[in-house]
């Protein structure tokens, strides 16, 4: 009987006791190497923002500058950020984090694990109107970028702030706050004000040194590999860092990719996501309204974390591409209302690097396409940043307000910040 | 308090194992304690019905102590005489409590009825079934307690697949001999695994992967779309490795109980024909529908002369029986056209095996008209399975 039974149950206990080996072994098995951190800079995939072992190793070199941001980034064109900077001896190397979807709360949480490395540092946020909808950010666009490894993390590193008692509440309203039942619990007594339990932090310790090794072993198998793509644009950039040179080709390039449309819109992107219901999109967006959001509170969130870990962070806001708002009716008046609205909050707090380009959006080839930044206007964000990035900035002082969490503010009506108190 | 899907994470599994443990050094020594069974039924369906789900478990408490009254009651009456309006009665009252749970959302523009729970469906096939050998004289033996533990066995609550009242208490009286119960164990452990491929890498990349991707793009297109004809596949083996896969962990935790709970799905999609298929999908079911409607149909139309021909009473029966099954599945337009067409189906098929009886020769069988057969039953099934999704009634009309 007992050959039969180990035939039976052997491979099992076998499997059992590598997979524990794997999950709870206290080594680091698999090192994150220079090429890894260097594919994860500009990968974009959701498991560099879930996880932490390739953030951390990456962050831990200096070169490295965090970017924040979304869909943005993933437009590698002549002038982008990524491509300067691999083509020119620049100190830095942008750290990509943001992918389409990704907004306010999805940065506060994989933040979590990345606090110690964004210590002191500088940082660039390049923040999207677009995140400003009624409805707030997209659960399930949410869910996709959100780990138990960021739940943990957040979970044990509780200081007792509002903030936190803001962020928990805000996940207990996602399903991704639902996913495991003792996580939602220990949720919900931080969103009560109250310490978690000691059978919480036991449980929370040993699901994070899971949840970790497993992001150890498997996150860097997984990642896309977009450094073909920058290598080359590199490769179509002047050989000298003069900016001059490089608009000359960027102004090129923008020439030769827009001749589908009369919108300045790359072709491609007209061809695959636009011709075909262009007259749809007549007056489509006029009641489009970025000014009045959940957004601002979770964006506050993220401001906070920043301001804990005194980063000193610049911040960008892109305009949209001008013919394409006339066309759409998407009014620039309630796109100047959101730029001042967000800039009270930045500035009121103390968060003063801000690049405010939202009136630039009629200038030739800014616009990739409707709403991201294309070969002009990266060039244009370059000018700002590689001063900010090298220069040595005075310390910054911030003064944090919670008010900015209230749904006053959420949905204050930008003409209405002047009695705003 | 905690509470759990069946089967859903690894901590279910990890707490079956530690539960069952007993059980299975019990059986290998030759003994089975039913006290500690009924304790580790009654802690899953704690962990199941229990916490923020505690409604649900008033609701089975409920519903369970109904149907052991209404059948002890009917047990008791059919000892003495056996009227057929009580016997209609008794089925009615068994199924009451299923019929305001699926009429609820209809009435109640989408709400849910508060004496619902999960596997209530389920559960109504067991108890009509035992009132019906009760009716027959096949059930002699019944015991209030035991149809109990028959009712709420908690490896196949939620979703089946649906054990016979006899079959089962051969199974759960009888302490199977070692080699046999190492063979159940080696089984069940093979079941187990193989659910786990089923429901957790199969079923997750057809249906949380690429199903919601083809949806998307199906809905962007009003219509026929290549998207539309990818949502019908997906979903269909979406369908199958979910469900199957949910209903090995059933069978193979029954395993290590010492009961063989009868298998759910035979490879469904190499069935030859419509009526294969349903030998080969969702078998528990089908045959439960087999069993008793279909057979009694067919008789109580035969004893009433209702219709001439036997043909036409078998092809009444058959629209009927698969009719009610879409009506069970729940009052939406889809699910009882699903019932309809594969009611209409095995009329066609019946009809198509008569054709070929009638003219022996004339019609090629080989290996390719076999592969055809394969193929169509495929491609109907695939198509059925997409009216029963209820995708085409979101792309429809809820524009």
């Amino acid at each position: 009987m007992k050959k039969k039974l180990w035939m039976i149950f052997g491979p099992l206990v076998v499997a059992a006791i590598v997979l524990l080996g794997l999950l709870f072994s206290p080594f680091k098995i698999n090192r994150i190497n220079k090429t890894t951190e260097r594919q994860a800079a500009t990968s974009l995939s959701p498991n560099v923002l879930k996880g932490e072992a390739i953030k951390k190793a990456a962050l831990s070199h200096k070169e490295y500058v965090p970017f924040f941001g979304s869909s943005e980034f993933s437009r590698f064109d002549v002038t982008h950020p990524s491509v300067l900077a691999t083509k020119y001896d620049r100190n830095y190397q942008p750290f990509l984090m943001g992918a389409p979807g990704t907004q306010s709360l999805t940065h506060y949480f994989q933040m979590q694990s990345i606090n110690k490395e964004l210590t002191n540092r500088k940082a660039i946020v390049v923040i999207s109107p677009q995140w400003f909808v009624k409805k707030g950010t997209d659960p399930k666009a949410f869910s996709f970028y959100f780990s138990t490894l960021q739940a943990a993390n957040f979970l044990l590193t509780q200081k007792g702030t509002y903030t936190e008692q803001v962020a928990a509440k805000r996940l207990l309203s996602m399903p991704s706050g639902h996913a495991n039942d003792q996580v939602a619990s220990a949720l919900q007594r931080v969103a009560d004000g109250k310490k978690i339990t000691k059978f919480d932090r036991f449980y929370l310790k040993n699901l994070y040194h899971m949840a970790r090794q497993e992001d150890r072993l498997f996150s860097s198998i997984r990642l896309s590999n977009n450094d073909e793509k920058v290598e080359k644009q590199a490769k179509d950039l002047p050989a000298k860092d003069d900016s001059k040179a490089i608009e000359k080709e960027a102004i090129r390039q923008g020439k030769e990719d827009t001749t589908n449309n009369d919108f300045g819109i790359k072709n491609d992107f007209y061809k695959r996501r636009l011709s075909k219901k262009i007259n749809k999109f007549k007056n489509f967006e006029k009641d489009f309204n970025y000014t009045e959001s959940p957004e601002f509170a979770d964006f506050q969130m993220v401001l906070n974390q920043f301001a804990e870990d005194h980063t000193n962070v610049m911040f960008i806001i892109p305009p949209v591409n001008e013919k394409w708002a006339k066309y759409t009716g998407l009014s620039q008046s309630m796109l100047d209302g959101f730029s001042m609205k967000i800039k009270y909050q930045l500035q009121s707090q103390g968060f003063n690097n801000i690049v405010d380009l939202s009136q630039d959006g009629a200038k030739p080839y800014f616009m990739q396409d409707t709403i991201h930044l294309g070969w002009t206007g990266w060039l244009d964000v370059d000018k700002h940043i590689q001063p900010f990035i090298k220069d040595k900035q005075p310390k910054p002082n911030y003064k944090m307000d919670n008010k900015f969490y209230s749904h006053k503010w959420q949905f204050l009506n930008p003409d209405d910040l002047s009695s705003y108190k | 308090m905690v509470s759990l899907t069946p089967y859903e994470n690894p901590s279910y599994f990890l707490m079956l194992f530690v539960a069952l443990l007993p059980i299975v050094i019990g059986l290998l020594a030759g003994r089975k304690f039913h006290w500690y069974e009924t304790l580790v039924s009654f802690f899953f369906l704690l962990m199941t019905f229990g916490g923020p789900k505690w409604h649900q478990g008033l609701a089975l408490i409920g519903y369970l102590v109904f149907e052991m009254i209404l059948v002890t009651l009917y047990d008791r009456y059919r000892k003495q005489k056996n009227d057929t309006w009580v016997f209609v009665l008794a089925v009615l009252l068994a199924i009451a409590p299923l019929v305001v749970v699926k009429m609820t959302p209809l009435l109640a523009h989408g709400g849910n009825a508060i004496i619902g729970f999960l596997g209530i469906s389920y559960l109504t096939f067991k108890a009509v079934q035992t009132v019906m050998e009760l009716r027959d004289g096949t059930l002699k033996d019944y015991n209030p307690w035991f149809f109990l533990q028959f009712m709420a066995f908690f490896p196949s609550i939620s979703s089946g697949p649906i054990d016979r009242y006899r079959r089962f208490r051969n199974d759960y009286e009888k302490v199977p001999d070692r080699d046999k119960y190492l063979g159940m164990l080696q089984k069940g452990v093979h079941y187990i695994f193989l659910g786990f491929v089923y429901k957790f890498m199969l079923s997750y990349f057809f249906g949380t992967f690429l199903l919601p991707r083809f949806e998307k793009t199906a809905m962007a297109t009003p219509g026929l779309s290549w998207a539309l004809v990818g949502v019908t596949y997906i979903y269909s083996m979406y369908l199958f490795f979910d469900f199957a896969g949910y209903s090995l962990f059933a069978v193979g935790t029954s395993y290590f109980m010492g009961i063989e709970t009868p298998m759910n799905f035979k490879k469904p999609f190499l069935a030859h024909n419509i009526k294969e298929f349903w030998n080969r999908w969702h078998i528990t079911l089908s045959f439960w529908f087999r069993d008793f409607i279909y057979m009694r149909l067919v008789f109580f139309f035969m004893k009433k002369k209702v219709f001439k021909s036997p043909k036409t009473t078998a092809n009444v029966t058959y629209i009927l029986n698969m009719g009610l099954m879409g009506f069970w599945h729940g009052l939406t337009w889809y699910y009882i056209l699903y019932g309809f067409i594969h009611g209409f189906a095995l009329v066609a098929n019946d009809w198509w095996i008569a054709v070929k009886k009638k003219h022996p020769g004339r019609i090629p069988h080989n290996k390719f008209t076999e592969a055809f057969a394969i193929f169509m039953t495929f491609n109907f099934v695939c198509f059925t399975f997409l009216i029963f999704s209820g995708f085409l009634d979101k792309l429809l009309f809820a524009r």
